[in-house]
């Protein structure tokens, strides 16, 4: 039996509520509040309290699609990502970068929130980037 | 400490041990195994409760029969003793290493809103209800004064569910909070007052271990141990049943004729 | 403590928590509020301004200040500018004038600037009941207006403070997800910062700021915008108008979606991008206090997906720029050589508290309370902002004003929170509230299904009948597709910030045929 609690934050509003993910075998389980944390000192809201719910919920998505003749189609990450920068390379090459824009998130972290804006102004080559802070 | 945890888990007394372990300067609840014994060095007592027994719970409904060794205050001891009463936890299976509760007065120490009352606000002197007060403290007021105050108290609620989430006799796979039957669910806040409260409390006599987990985990600070003490103490006065206090005494034989878990027929 | 524009218990339930403490404590509470929220029970002074009258409600107060001399003086003297200009235009606002705009009676006006401006400091706290209207810019700026004007700035429980939406919008807008700054709002159009950027990244960047979201969606309408690739949003649900959104979205020739769950965008998709949730990478949050705190790994990524990060390289790397990072602390510290407010942070120094920016070096202990000395961009300056209407007022046609946002069980579009079991048991489907009065006058019984409709389409949507909500006021949550509330709102938005006013429409609401 392994049994862990992994310190973390909680991703629904602004507070940025101190939380433990408790796993159990691999298999996330449930959600404590950080006692000792500067933001929430041990409390949550109930949304915080079933944080591990959204993770765990069989509405995941477990594979990357593509669409094939007008159907989303299970497709391997490394295939659709492959047709991904094809088509958006292809789109590039005909109308030019500023045709493309990309939405960030307020959802994913820093990092990935770097990395997106960074692929928008030097890969694809244009200052397209927004999210969604205004709605 | 250290020793004789790494000696239980080193001789297969115990398959598990849930004490605490720092990380990055917070005590953090922690499991420690035979695989990990090196950890052990870092196994601490902790000044933040967090409900162990409500993990070794958590555990033994996935692993029956695994032998769980926890860190354990008064109030922990007290929860144990309900949760085999309730067959939640087999005791032949639970080990503890007793600690002191909370001795020492300084708030590094404890967290437990008995040792360590919070001076109560100016504003809430005088329309609420002290976090640390006794049951006699507020039967001074009149009763419809008490009533304008625990319907200050109540109105504050957010509905987090926190007071029986983080509850360590809270067990129930079905809970009647969650009954749309007995309270409203969805919409406004504050929820349905008083009566979101006073289902929880009803379910609390003779469950009730005052441990007052729930009321550090209330976001708006309801003093919920009160309500669940004043609960416990009709169930003591009227059936002599103090819970927790012991593994012998059970709400199905209070009454004298041993029931069992099993649903009569109507 | 002014709370305008903000339900804090259902949204921001631990901001909410430290606003009851302190009026336990014996701090005094503002609360103005369209709906009577939770907040209004335990005001010392709560009004129901009319949708939208933010601004003369706050220049009602600003007028009666200034007329009791409450204001700061010696701290408008020294740190701020244009404070005449600005009281040339309060001076019309007469709590008569302002009692006819806003609704609010002289008594509670003149109750709410004393109490704002003689118990210092005074913090402010809004948010998108003030931002998501076509004023939002003028709401935020008459904010700051009154919060330099009674010297609550740079103070200590003090300040302006915007509880942001989403756990990450902080960071989201410091890492540079916005089309006219890079991380830390270093200007694309800025010679020094371009280049600075282009030499780290090894690329020659565009100067030209790019379209914001609202943008984007006109130049897909109009065919200059053929990609659009969304990462962990869902705009077919939080876009103003889903019928003008949907209408741009066919004119797409790629829509790429990463996220999490089939949301009502990705099922539009050509190509679906399966992500992680929080649970399953490392990485880094900026809560609304600006501080930067580290999330870790609790599982491994569910089926196929993988993290975000793991996803963006690999798209890089098949794009023809190769990126190699091992780990998201390897971004981190990219991102902070690059980024003076968080410079001086690493992973370890973070910890689980977290450090607030600005964090110029290693040694620097977090900023958690911004324009201490001076204001950021040296003097605090006033704006004389006039009243301005909704860009929809309630008439014979549409005679309600309806109003949108969020309740304490669910979150933004719904994604996340329908998808959690106790979230979903706790509220199941939409609601409209609609106050006892009207609930009688058009013989609506609780949960009965209606029609509400605004001139962008319709809905039907069961009635909640509360008292939270004012005669001729309507007030929808927006978490739920199938009442979804964008076929009703205005998309209408305001010129600088580009925020559509989700706040303040007219509508109709009648029986279900």
């Amino acid at each position: 039996m392994d049994y862990k609690n992994i310190p973390s934050v909680c991703s629904y509003c602004g507070c940025g509520c101190g939380v433990l993910f408790q796993v159990m075998d691999g298999r996330l389980t449930g959600t404590l509040p950080l006692k000792t944390h500067p933001v929430n000192e041990g409390r949550l809201c109930i949304k915080g309290w079933n944080l591990h719910e959204h993770a765990t919920s069989d509405r995941r998505l477990t594979s990357s699609m593509i669409k094939k003749d007008g159907q989303l189609q299970g497709a391997s990450l490394d295939e659709a990502v492959k047709t991904t920068a094809e088509r958006l390379k292809g789109i590039i090459d005909q109308y030019g970068p500023d045709s493309v824009g990309v939405l960030a998130s307020a959802k994913v972290t820093n990092e990935e929130n770097y990395l997106i804006q960074k692929i928008t102004r030097a890969v694809i080559g244009t200052n397209n980037v927004d999210h969604c802070a205004r709605l | 400490m250290q020793e004789k945890v790494k000696e239980w888990l080193e001789q297969g007394r115990v398959d598990i041990f849930l004490g605490y372990k720092m990380v990055e300067g917070h005590p953090l609840p922690h499991s420690f195994t035979k695989d990990n014994i090196d950890e052990v060095k870092d196994l601490v007592t902790s000044s933040a409760r967090y409900s162990l027994e409500k993990i070794a719970t958590k555990i033994a409904a996935q692993k029956p029969d695994i032998k769980i060794g926890l860190i354990a205050r008064d109030c922990n001891e007290r929860a144990l003793n309900v949760l085999h009463i309730w067959k939640q936890l087999n005791s032949d299976n639970i080990e503890t290493i007793n600690v002191n509760c909370c001795p020492s007065r300084i708030k590094e120490h404890a967290d437990c809103s008995y040792l360590e009352p919070e001076k109560p606000g100016a504003y809430k002197k005088t329309v609420g209800i002290e976090n640390n007060a006794d049951v006699e403290d507020i039967e001074k007021f009149s009763q419809e004064e008490l009533f304008k105050r625990w319907m200050y108290e109540l109105q504050k609620c957010i509905k987090c569910y926190g007071c029986r989430d983080i509850c360590p006799v809270c067990f129930c796979k079905e809970c009647t909070m969650d009954s749309p039957e007995l309270v409203a669910t969805g919409g406004d806040l504050p929820p349905e007052v008083p009566i979101f409260h006073l289902v929880r409390a009803v379910h609390m006599g003779g469950r009730c271990i005052d441990c007052g987990l729930c009321e550090d985990a209330c976001p708006v600070d309801i003093p919920l141990r009160m309500l669940y003490r004043k609960v416990n103490g009709i169930v003591a006065d009227v059936f002599d049943y103090k819970t927790g206090v012991s593994a012998d005494q059970s709400p199905f034989n209070i009454l004298g004729e041993k029931v069992t878990l099993q649903p009569k027929p109507i | 403590m002014f709370v305008i524009g903000s339900n804090t218990t259902a949204c921001h339930p631990l901001v909410a928590r430290r606003i009851i403490r302190a009026k336990e404590k014996g701090a005094k509470l503002i609360v103005a509020d369209p709906r009577n929220i939770q907040l209004s029970l335990f005001a010392d002074v709560s009004v129901n301004q009319r949708l939208g009258s933010d601004v003369a409600l706050l220049n009602g107060m600003m007028h009666i200040i200034i007329k009791n001399g409450w204001h700061a003086e010696e701290f408008i003297a020294q740190r701020c500018e244009d404070f005449d200009e600005m009281k040339a235009v309060i001076e019309a606002y007469t709590p008569k004038k302002v009692e006819a705009i806003t609704e609010v009676s002289t008594q509670d006006l003149e109750k709410m600037a004393e109490l704002y401006a003689t118990n210092s400091p005074a913090g402010l706290f809004y948010a998108m009941g003030i931002t998501q209207h076509t004023t939002g810019v003028d709401n935020v700026k008459s904010c700051c207006n009154i919060a330099m004007l009674c010297g609550n700035m740079g103070v200590r429980s003090g300040g302006v403070n915007p509880l942001r939406g989403q756990n990450n919008v902080q960071g989201a807008c410091d890492m540079g997800g916005l089309p006219n700054v890079f991380t830390a709002y270093q200007p694309v159009t800025d010679p020094a910062a371009n280049e600075k950027f282009s030499k780290a990244w090894g690329k020659k960047l565009s100067d030209k700021a790019g379209l914001t979201i609202t943008d984007m969606v006109a130049a897909m309408d109009d065919g200059k915008l053929k990609a659009l690739f969304v990462i962990g949003e869902n705009p077919r649900l939080s876009d103003p108008d889903l019928h003008h959104f949907d209408h741009a979205l066919k004119k797409l020739e790629l829509l790429v979606v990463q996220d999490i769950y089939m949301t009502e965008t990705a099922r539009e998709a050509d190509i679906v991008l399966a992500g992680t949730t929080v649970a399953e990478k490392d990485g880094t949050f900026t809560n609304s206090e600006r501080r930067c705190m580290k999330v870790n790994k609790a599982i491994e990524p569910v089926g196929e997906s993988l993290s975000d990060w793991e996803i963006l390289c690999k798209l890089s790397t098949a794009m023809g720029y190769e990126m190699s990072y091992n780990s998201p602390e390897e971004i981190f510290n990219e991102m902070t050589s690059l980024t003076p407010s968080y410079a001086g942070m690493t992973y370890e120094r973070l910890g689980i508290n977290g450090i607030p920016w600005p964090c110029p070096n290693t040694e620097h202990p977090g900023t958690p309370c911004l324009h201490k000395d001076r204001f950021t961009r040296g003097k605090g300056k006033f704006h004389a902002i006039e009243y301005l209407d909704p860009a929809e007022m309630p008439d014979d046609d549409y005679p309600f004003f309806l109003s949108t946002g969020r309740m304490f069980a669910h979150f933004h579009t719904g994604t996340m929170t329908r998808a959690s079991q106790h979230l979903h048991d706790e509220q199941k489907t939409g609601y409209v509230q609609v106050c006892p009065e009207d609930a009688e006058k058009l013989s609506f019984k609780d949960g009965e299904i209606v029609k509400l409709s605004t001139r962008r389409g319709e809905i039907e949507v069961p009635v909640k009948i509360s008292g939270m909500v004012k005669p001729g006021v309507l007030f929808l949550p927006f978490h739920f597709a199938e009442n979804a509330a964008n076929m009703l709102t205005n998309s209408a938005f305001d010129p600088i910030a580009k925020i559509p006013e989700f706040k303040v429409c007219a509508a109709k609401i009648e029986k279900a045929a």
